[in-house]
């Protein structure tokens, strides 16, 4: 395959050329209540082409079938003749790299049988079932995947990768005449069979959290106190603000990137925001991106000042910039652009204990469940939280969806937690139609002043 | 040999669907046009029963037809028992979904076209950032199984998607919607027309005091009150016990003026097809009317488990097994011309967009989003833009009481067809 890919490459006229290759095979397993929905394996197997015309545009053919990659390479050339970029397009030196990317997993799911990880997704399906009679329903999932991905460019680079994938699901609905409410535990990561064995307590808690959900109260709309657990702070950080950072979003755009200049203070001196695609274990990790440049830690807010943004090579060109590794493609459907990796709120030095102290009235929001963001405004709601009365977490309230302005929220953070983790769900990112690309966010809890929560007050 | 005729040795039943997708698009970014694409993607999916249990497996990989074979056999041994069974051939529903004038646009007429949108947009909105992106497809879909269905077809969807951006100082405004088709449209700028007139429209910004008032919804507001009852319309739902509508079949939950249809029969619209992802044909399905719940929306499997019949509304992409799924979904027009309803209002509001429709817990009704573009009523007139507001409530129980529904209705998001609804009072928040 590399000298098909290589000698096609070869023949290209445009300004610079790529192939990628992807081969993968995916193995899933869903209970649905009492009914096992699927138990099977599927193979995705499809190549795409990018080309550079640089006084022009980019030119993309995707395609499954892999017989005749020359002509792929044309199709891509003649697509980019009809682009009319005003200005030329450039690409960020990269240095050109040969790489193979081998993994070990501890416990190779590719060698276990549909017969065992059928029975781990049911033993999931039946603690979340067995839990009470409450539960109406019940979703248990079991997902692995292993791509094999191949990239060539026509500077040098050629790098195989191999990238495996385990995630766990389980979702709770509970009833209660017509009061239905849900909970969901995810866990994933680019590891082997191990990763998911003795994970009990994922369906345990889900459907604790169903069921509780039953009696709590629909929150009083208003502007509160928020603590956010260290699951609904990474991904508030990744939605709210992430997304903002992604260079593509300001790089063409004068007013975001008056909003987005670097150096503007984004928050109190304690908030330091980062993301770094070349920590070893992390669903998010690339240590190359799809354009064959390193991935790296890469500081974004320091101190409180805004200091960096996420590129790709052509956004780093365009802004004067060094590639961040960030560029990357779902799969091989789509061209890669400006993704986050792995992207978190550096650890503080607050116990939560000394973040809920002082609150009279105020609310704990736990766990996300969506949210959607549109610039600086965003709205996101919690999988489920509790009143803070008189320093101390009182009854479970529901319903509970922050709204703001990201500027001033950044800016109302007043507390960090000492208490760091990751989050390694099993979801992902979704942009311009490129969903569940496989990311990973991080933050302790954090402590936000005055935040406006909807509903009926 | 051909995977039916093999796997039919193997097992009882066996369905085999083959999609093949030719598709090219452009794509302007900040009115520029940077990329352009061509795709083409294929791939089968099969299912079998064996021995009473159901088995899925798919592949892109057209060299690797035995391993696939060898994926739905084992999938089948772990499979659940299901009494389902694979649909009788036709008759199918004749419905226009290709046009050869949208298969042969060549890609050139695409990029002109995506250039007469921004010559509609940036004279009157010098500011806009325009992100469009237009594509023309042929499908190809051939199903067959085992009693000898074995139905091809043809469509040939033209889409153009848009997001527009207009950022003036700290006033952020963004609209998004996608117009589809499945036959040429020779009013393919109406859209861009009526864009133009939103846009207009939001530049003065007016105060508003929260409150409760009147709350008309726009067609793309619609959706906010639509897609919770789109999940609780959903069989699989029903079956798994999660929709507030199980159960209600024949009452009248809804006012008289909401009635709720599902059509994959309708000539060019873009969920249009001769039958579902299963082979069994399209049809109309009334599922509310005048108020009433008249049906659910099903595929051969939930309406097997329910033992009724299948609405054909089965919906599938190449790696999943198929699951209930709307097709051209419609909030039925009413009686009521809009410039009346909005002249009977005395202060109220106009919700164009929400921000975050669908997330939350979307099947118990309730919703509660802050209002991407609203625009104020005062005495009978729109009078400007409204910020920073939002609304929160109970679809199922909104829905009880509708004051007026307009006679003219729109399709937006390409498969939702709705009128304009004013809701006679909701609780507004307003900041500030």
């Amino acid at each position: 395959m590399r000298d098909r890919m290589q000698e096609a490459i070869k023949r290209s006229k445009a300004d610079y050329s790529e192939i990628r290759i992807e081969e993968k095979e995916s193995t899933r397993i869903a209970y649905q209540g009492k009914d096992l929905e699927n138990a099977g394996t599927v193979l995705d197997k499809g190549g795409i082409v990018r080309v550079l015309v640089r006084s022009k545009g980019w030119g993309v053919a995707t395609f499954n079938n892999l017989d005749d990659l020359a002509t792929r390479v044309d199709q891509a050339y003649q697509c980019a003749q009809v682009a009319s970029s005003p200005e030329p397009i450039e690409m960020a030196e990269v240095e050109p790299v040969e790489k193979a990317i081998t993994v070990k997993m501890k416990l190779d799911f590719r060698n276990v049988s549909l017969a065992e990880k059928k029975a781990l997704a049911e033993r999931q399906n039946d603690i979340l079932r067995g839990y009470s009679d409450k539960i109406i329903d019940t979703f248990s999932l079991y997902v692995d995947s292993f791509s094999r991905v191949t990239f060539a460019n026509s500077q040098g680079t050629f790098i195989e990768a191999e990238r495996p994938s385990v995630a766990l699901a389980a979702v709770a609905i509970a009833r209660d005449g017509d009061n239905v409410q849900q909970a969901h535990k995810t866990d994933a990561a680019p590891a082997g069979f191990e990763y998911v064995l003795e994970k009990e307590e994922l369906a345990k808690q889900a459907a604790r959290r169903a069921v509780e959900l039953l009696g709590a109260k629909r929150v009083m709309g208003g502007q509160y106190p928020v603590v956010l657990d260290p699951l609904l702070a990474s991904v508030f950080i990744h939605e709210a603000f992430g997304h903002l950072s992604e260079s593509d979003f300001v790089y063409e755009n004068p007013k975001a990137r008056e909003m987005m200049v670097l150096g503007r203070q984004f928050g109190k001196e304690l908030l330091n925001v980062y993301d770094d695609g070349s920590i070893e274990g992390l669903r998010g990790t690339t240590l190359y991106d799809d354009e064959g440049t390193p991935g790296r830690r890469n500081d974004l807010i320091k101190d409180g000042i805004l200091v960096g943004r996420l590129h790709s090579r052509e956004t780093a060109a365009k802004m004067g910039e060094r590639p961040t590794g960030n560029a990357r493609a779902v799969n091989y459907r789509f061209a890669p652009i400006v993704r986050m990796t792995n992207t978190a709120i550096q650890n503080g030095d607050s116990s939560f204990a000394d973040m809920i102290r002082d609150i009279e009235l105020g609310i704990y929001a736990c766990d996300a469940y969506g949210g959607e963001t549109q610039l600086e405004n965003f709205s996101f709601s919690s999988g489920y939280a509790y009143m803070i009365r008189h320093g101390q977490i009182a009854e479970m309230v529901k319903d509970v969806i922050l709204a703001g302005n990201l500027f001033m929220t950044l800016a109302n953070i007043d507390l960090i937690g000492n208490d760091f983790r990751w989050i390694s769900g099993a979801g992902g990112c979704g942009k311009a139609n490129q969903a569940n690309l496989p990311i990973d966010c991080g933050a302790p809890h954090i402590r936000i002043q005055n935040v406006v929560i909807g509903g009926e007050s | 040999m051909d995977i039916l005729n093999q796997l039919k040795t193997q097992a009882e039943q066996v369905e085999v669907l083959r999609l093949q997708n030719e598709q090219t698009s452009v794509k302007f970014e900040a009115n520029k046009l940077k990329t352009s694409t061509v795709a083409e993607t294929r791939g089968t999916a099969v299912r079998v029963i064996r021995q009473g249990k159901l088995g899925f497996a798919a592949s892109s990989d057209d060299t690797a037809l035995d391993k696939l074979a060898a994926n739905v056999l084992e999938s089948a041994c772990y499979g659940d028992e299901v009494p389902l069974r694979f649909p009788d051939p036709g008759p199918f529903a004749p419905v226009r979904i290709f046009d050869r004038t949208v298969a042969d646009l060549p890609i050139a007429r695409l990029v002109e076209i995506g250039e007469e949108i921004l010559d509609l947009i940036l004279p009157v909105e010098p500011e806009a950032r325009c992100n469009i992106s237009l594509t023309r497809s042929v499908q190809s879909v051939r199903i067959r199984n085992q009693t000898g269905l074995d139905i091809s077809y043809q469509r040939s969807p033209f889409s153009i998607g848009f997001e527009i951006d207009r950022i003036v100082g700290d006033d952020v405004l963004i609209l998004y919607n996608m117009f589809g088709t499945t036959v040429w449209d020779d009013d393919y700028l109406a859209f861009a027309r009526s864009l133009v007139e939103k846009l207009k429209l939001a530049r003065r910004i007016v105060p508003i005091k929260g409150g409760n008032m009147p709350v008309l919804f726009s067609p793309v507001g619609t959706l906010a009150l639509a897609i919770p009852l789109n999940e609780g319309l959903n069989g699989k739902n029903v079956y798994k016990g999660t929709s507030p509508l199980i159960g209600k079949l024949g009452e009248k939950l809804f006012d008289q003026k909401i009635g709720i249809t599902d059509d994959g029969t309708i000539d060019g619209k873009f969920a249009s097809a001769p039958c579902d992802d299963e082979g069994v044909p399209h049809r109309r399905n009334v599922l509310v009317e005048d108020g009433r719940l008249k049906s659910f929306l099903y595929d051969l499997k939930t309406a097997a488990l329910f033992g009724v019949e299948t609405t054909g509304n089965a919906s599938r992409g190449l790696f999943n097994p198929p699951e209930p799924s709307p097709t051209n979904f419609m909030l039925q027009p009413g009686q009521t011309p809009l410039k009346a309803i909005i002249a009977r209002i005395d202060q109220g509001i106009l919700v164009e967009d929400l921000l975050g429709i669908g997330q939350g817990n979307v099947i118990s009704g309730a919703f509660s989003n802050p209002l991407s573009l609203a625009f104020k009523i005062e005495r009978g007139e729109i009078v400007g833009r409204v910020k920073d507001v939002s609304i929160a409530g109970n679809v199922y129980e909104l829905l009880r009481n509708v004051a007026a529904v307009s006679q003219e209705a729109q399709w937006v998001y390409s498969t939702f067809y709705a009128p304009y609804l004013l809701l006679p009072e909701m609780n507004v928040v307003a900041k500030g």
